[in-house]
């Protein structure tokens, strides 16, 4: 057992130690090699210029590699077996971009994220940004924060089970075990099963993924409004402004760029919502969502390669608007120091 | 810290870790002493010498299910040496798969459905198992001809051959009820449909609820009513029309199937007859939907499910005392004699190697199915094993009815290419329960069918 | 800001502050709740009664059996058949019938008929029943009874959790995946943010779209062509396929992009004049930014680790693909869903393992809190 232990913590420290080792390594060679000199007529020659030209390219290069290999390339392989048939052996040309197009299930899953797209990142930076801003005005707010927080560490397979005791349904007249169903029974009405109701079962799974990203919305969150600086808001208070003015005029502005950071990450988890469909719903009971029909496709009883490979890609073309969006941000921040 | 606190943990967890762990099983019954199993057959193996070889076997069993199959896999390691690594996943279908396209795939494999072992062997992915083992399981397992079928595909140049040899199957057509719950109420079991649906409303008239039905099941939601229709069908229509709709040379919605369909409805759309109503079918999950049975006063009197079924009954639950099992009957009217539904798990061969198909062989041998029987949830159409090595009455009584079944007939989602069988059937009939028409659903299904084509 | 206001009574925004948070936290705690009161409870009754049942008393109706081949005879002649229906300590019987339409036809330690036998059912749930004739071996009747259940609460599910076999590997094999898999990816990524924020040179913003489009990329789509890979360099070089270096690795890649995204948003709203400042006097970016960039980022740091860690533990599909099922390699994410069974039969083991898994991210959370506070910012840093 120690001896696991060890050789655990033997690898942990290896790897952390060779990452850590090239980020040194590699500046103080540039360092070196690079260094400032005397020319020979003795005059001091500064090669500031060449080592700032090689060293972003330091910085970047294992992100950009570990990105190149592990994203990129499947990317382009996802890309070429869209042209593919069903084992990615035959060239079909455009025929599975036609299926998608007139596929009734992938129409359905399209609307289904448009509809998680438009509720669940808004809600989620609501709610975070709420929990956040009141948990600093209360003394228990360590704890309100650590419980709203809960949800993100529970493993997905712990989440499918915690919402079966929410949503569960048994016939009216039997011993309800789901709470939501208890309480409507309890306020005199019918049970219901909840999962199948067209079309406010897609809420109630969304329900699950904002009751997870609350937690990051608030961390993230949090972490901002600690940076607001006090002067400011103190500033406000003298002229006379209200709590409420102080929120929306001093601190969202304040606090913009963290929001939009959040708000566009989730939307990124949102375009990728798996898990959630694949356990409750399977996308069944018109839940699909593209992610689950990309799995179903690839993976399930044999897979049709060039089918899933599709709403692969319709998932990233879907992005495009929000990276355009995060660029002319990026553009104008540089713009404006 | 955090590392601190990790060791503390893992030192905690060290120490009960080693409390628990059981000491290792060896083998479950001593070679040479229970005369219900034919120890002769092992002799074979006793002189081939595999010390050193490793054989890896992949497949859907876990837990119970994993012991038992590491319990009879090692009779043929203490025979031979070979060192035999089994390794289980409730994700199997999706994790052969990716090892198979990875190029990474095991010796074995054991595939719950033979239509996705059909899939692999048309991408090439399953070695041919061989002429013998072919004509073995021909001349040895009851309706040899039929598993000789099921396991024979295409290749990826579309040439048949035998590919999937079948071990371990289980029995479909029960109907699971409490034989006190139908005393009390002076029911009797029924030995036609005809009877089966005249219990039913009698059930309803004495103010009881006939069925359970539930068809939840996760990511694979809605499998249970594929069952229900498959039963029906077999009971409905020839063998031949069975296989000519799981071979898709009738449509689905033919209408001899929607019929099929429309007689599942009977039972699962309609309010009276199912615990719950019509309603809570689709949403209840298969694993709990048994309860009914047991509750005081009954929830349900009747509950058709594979043989399987039992693992979910509540902890202490006797079989043959609280609850047994009738054969699912058939039609009088229709004169089909007696169809009995089944499913299997079928072996193919995912990595050439010499000492898994040693141990193909072993399955062969009437000691490979006792050993199994002898335990529990295991049933076998070989002729050879010995009916005594069977654990207990009702599994016994399972063996008897797949020997006396004048038809047999494989899950017909088993064998439907994977996105039917273990998609658009199951959607399909979601829908159907959740209130589309039997025409409107099959339609749905036909034409995913004819999308794949 | 934060006024206190002890000694006084609250004012009403404050109350409203309190209850607001309040109502949050309850509706976000309830589901969670309800698994942690679930993971306590007996296997059966999970599936019969709702959780919230499990705090009160409740009642439950349920069948006994007697069974002829229990019988014995006893010195005076008579024949007896003891038992005790309830299983579970604590346990007590409200009332009891012969059939299941009347359950409550008789109290406790009333003596009725029972098939011929003079049957008395107690309190306890002991029962006798005795005759003057041998009983058959064959006799078998049931009673029905009424049984109060008082809260009642068990460990065994945990117990057994932590009791499988392999589970103390699984722990060490998760943790030799989650700290490189934590670690390396904000290391790597805080040096390309920074370059992002800070530094000049070509393509930069085309590389900073693709990062951010990289975010996107459904996991699920990489795994085959990777794995091909993996299988590839491992026959070339004559090395196993699945090693912790290569889900490390696939770790790190599946995190950089947020971590990328999110570190440069921070980085990049650090205060121009201390990084300018600190060249003027003659730094380089490496020296600025480790000495500089990375102690003012370290909550943001923290916060991306508590998600990165939290991702890598819960993971299961990646741990699937790329580690081999030995337990030499298995986590505990996979662990734990094999202890499922097959047909994932053990709810009860869910529940306690939801817990089990729980407790290790929350004690990273609470450990990486502290790095939040204000002070170490105050001041220095404007929003992000």
């Amino acid at each position: 057992m120690i001896e696991q232990v060890l050789s655990a913590l033997l690898a942990v420290v290896a790897a952390i130690g060779a990452s850590v080792t090239y980020f040194y390594g590699s500046n103080w060679l540039l360092d070196r090699l690079v260094a400032d000199r005397r020319a020979p007529d003795g005059t001091y020659v500064s090669r500031q210029r060449a080592r700032d030209a090689v060293r972003p390219w330091l910085f970047l290069a294992p992100a950009l590699l570990v990105l190149g290999v592990y994203l990129v390339y499947p990317v382009v392989e996802t890309l070429r077996l869209s042209f593919f048939g069903s084992n990615g052996d035959t060239f079909v040309g455009a025929a599975n971009w036609t299926w998608a197009v007139q596929n009734e299930g992938v129409r359905t899953a399209v609307r289904n994220n448009v509809l998680w797209l438009l509720v669940v990142p808004s809600l989620s930076t609501v709610f975070g940004l709420l929990v956040a801003t009141l948990a600093d005005r209360v003394a228990w707010g360590n704890v309100a924060k650590s419980l709203v927080f809960m949800p993100m560490a529970i493993s997905f397979v712990g989440a499918s089970v915690i919402w079966k005791f929410v949503y569960d349904y048994r016939g009216a007249g039997s011993e309800q075990i789901g709470i939501l169903n208890a309480v409507v029974v309890a306020l005199g009405g019918e049970p219901q099963a909840w999962i199948t109701v067209e079309p406010w079962n897609n809420f109630l799974l969304m329900v699950i993924l904002v009751w997870i990203q609350t937690g990051f919305a608030m961390v993230i969150l949090s972490a901002a409004l600690r940076g607001v600086p006090e002067e400011t808001i103190e500033a406000a208070r003298i002229d006379g402004a209200s709590d409420v003015a102080v929120f929306f005029r001093i601190i969202i502005p304040q606090i913009f760029s963290t929001i939009l950071v959040v708000w566009t990450t989730i939307t990124i988890v949102v375009l990728k919502i798996f898990d959630i469909v694949a356990a409750m719903t399977n996308g069944q009971w018109g839940t699909e969502v593209l992610a689950n029909a990309m799995y179903n496709w690839m993976f399930r009883g044999g897979g049709h390669f060039g089918r899933g490979s599709v709403i692969a890609l319709m998932i990233m073309i879907a992005v495009i608007p929000i990276m355009a969006y995060n660029i002319r941000r990026f553009r104008e921040e540089e713009a404006r120091r | 810290m955090i590392t601190s606190a990790f060791r503390r943990l893992v030192l905690a967890l060290g120490v009960v870790g080693l409390l628990a762990s059981a000491a290792a099983q060896d083998l479950v019954f001593p070679i040479g002493e229970d005369d219900r199993f034919d120890w002769a057959s092992l002799e074979r193996f006793e002189a081939l010498d595999l010390t050193g070889q490793t054989i890896e076997v992949f497949g859907p069993w876990l837990t119970v299910d994993e012991e038992l199959v590491n319990s009879v896999f090692a009779y043929f390691e203490h025979a031979t040496g070979a060192e035999i690594e089994y390794a289980g996943s409730d994700s199997f279908e999706q994790q052969i798969v990716i090892d198979v396209q990875a190029g990474s795939p095991p010796d074995l494999a054991v595939f719950p459905q033979p239509g996705l072992a059909a899939d692999l062997a048309s991408q090439g992915a399953l070695e041919p198992l061989g002429a013998s083992l072919e004509q073995w399981t021909r001349e040895n397992y009851a309706a040899g001809d039929s598993w000789v079928e099921l396991g024979t595909y295409a290749d990826e140049n579309g040439e048949e051959d035998f590919f999937g040899f079948f071990y371990k199957v289980d029995v479909k057509s029960l109907v699971w009820y409490s034989p006190d719950n139908f005393a009390d109420a002076g029911y009797e079991i029924p030995q036609t449909m005809e009877e089966l649906i005249a219990l039913s409303d009698q059930i309803v008239a004495d103010g009881g609820t006939p069925w359970c039905i539930g068809l939840g099941s996760g990511d694979a939601t809605g499998w249970p009513a594929t069952d229900w229709v498959e039963d029906i069908m077999l009971r409905t229509q020839e063998p031949s029309v069975y296989d000519q709709w799981v071979e898709h040379e009738i449509p689905f919605d033919d209408p001899r199937v929607v019929n099929a369909i429309e007689t599942f409805g009977s039972f699962a759309k309609n309010d009276e007859y199912v615990q719950g109503g019509a309603q809570g079918v689709a949403s209840t999950d298969f694993r709990d939907s048994p309860q009914g049975l047991f509750d005081v006063p009954p929830g349900c009197y009747m509950h058709r499910q594979a043989s399987f079924i039992p693992s979910f009954f509540p902890e202490g639950t006797e079989l043959g005392l609280d609850v047994d099992f009738f054969y699912f009957p058939p039609f009088e009217a229709e004169d089909l004699g007696n169809p009995v539904l089944g499913a299997g798990t079928v072996w193919g061969m995912t990595d050439e190697n010499p000492a898994a198909r040693e141990l193909l062989d072993f399955l062969t041998t009437p000691l490979a199915h006792e050993i199994w029987m002898a335990q529990s949830g295991f049933l076998t159409p070989h002729t050879g094993v010995n009916l005594d090595a069977y654990a207990n009455d009702t599994l016994r009584g399972q063996g008897e009815i797949l020997r006396n079944a004048t038809t047999f007939r494989f899950d017909a989602s088993d064998l439907m290419p994977g996105a039917i069988g273990a998609g658009a059937f199951w959607t399909g009939m979601v829908d159907y329960v959740g209130g589309e028409s039997a025409e409107s659903a099959a339609a749905d299904i036909e034409e995913a069918w004819q999308s794949l084509e | 800001m934060n006024r206190r206001v002890f000694g006084l009574p609250l004012t009403w925004g404050k109350l409203l502050v309190h209850l607001g948070l309040a109502a949050i936290v309850i509706v976000w705690t309830v589901p969670t709740l309800g698994l942690f009161v679930s993971s306590l409870r007996d296997k059966d009754q999970l599936i019969t009664s709702g959780w919230w049942t499990a705090l009160t008393a409740s009642e439950q109706t349920a069948a006994g059996r007697l069974l002829g081949r229990d019988a014995e005879a006893t010195d005076d002649g008579r024949y007896v058949l003891r038992g005790d229906v309830l299983e579970a300590e604590g346990r007590s019987i409200v009332a009891f019938g012969l059939d299941q339409t009347d359950l409550r036809a008789h109290a406790p330690g009333d003596t009725v008929d029972l098939g011929g036998l003079a049957f008395t059912l107690n309190e306890d749930g002991t029962y006798v029943a005795t005759s003057d004739t041998p009983i058959p071996e064959d006799y078998r009747e049931r009673v029905f009874y009424v049984e109060a259940i008082p809260p009642t609460f068990t460990l065994a599910n945990y117990r057994e959790v932590l009791a499988s076999e392999g589970i103390d590997r699984a722990f060490i094999n998760t943790f030799t995946v989650t700290i490189p898999a934590t670690v390396i990816p904000i290391l790597i990524a805080a040096f390309a943010a920074y370059a992002f924020a800070w530094m000049k040179f070509p393509g930069r913003q085309l590389f900073f779209a693709i990062v951010v489009g990289l975010l996107v990329v459904p996991l699920q789509m990489s795994l085959i062509p990777l794995l091909r890979m993996y299988n590839d360099i491992g026959a070339a070089f004559g090395v196993p396929s699945k090693t912790y270096l290569g889900i490390w690795l696939a770790h790190t890649a599946f995190g950089l992009p947020l971590a990328v995204y999110l570190l440069r948003n921070y980085i990049g709203g650090l205060p121009r004049d201390i990084i300018e400042s600190a060249q003027l006097d003659g730094a380089s970016h490496f020296d600025v930014f480790t000495r500089l960039v990375l102690p003012l980022s370290i909550p943001a740091l923290a916060s991306f680790a508590i998600f990165q860690f939290l991702w890598v533990w819960n993971d299961l599909l990646v741990a699937l693909v790329f580690l081999g099922k030995g337990e030499d390699q298995i986590v505990l994410t996979s662990k734990l869903r094999e202890m499922l069974g097959s047909r994932g039969d053990n709810w009860e083991i869910l529940t306690s393992s939801a817990f089990v898994s729980i407790l290790v991210p929350l004690m990273v959370f609470f450990a990486l809190q502290r790095y939040f506070v204000r002070g170490l910012l105050a001041g220095s840093v404007k929003g992000g």
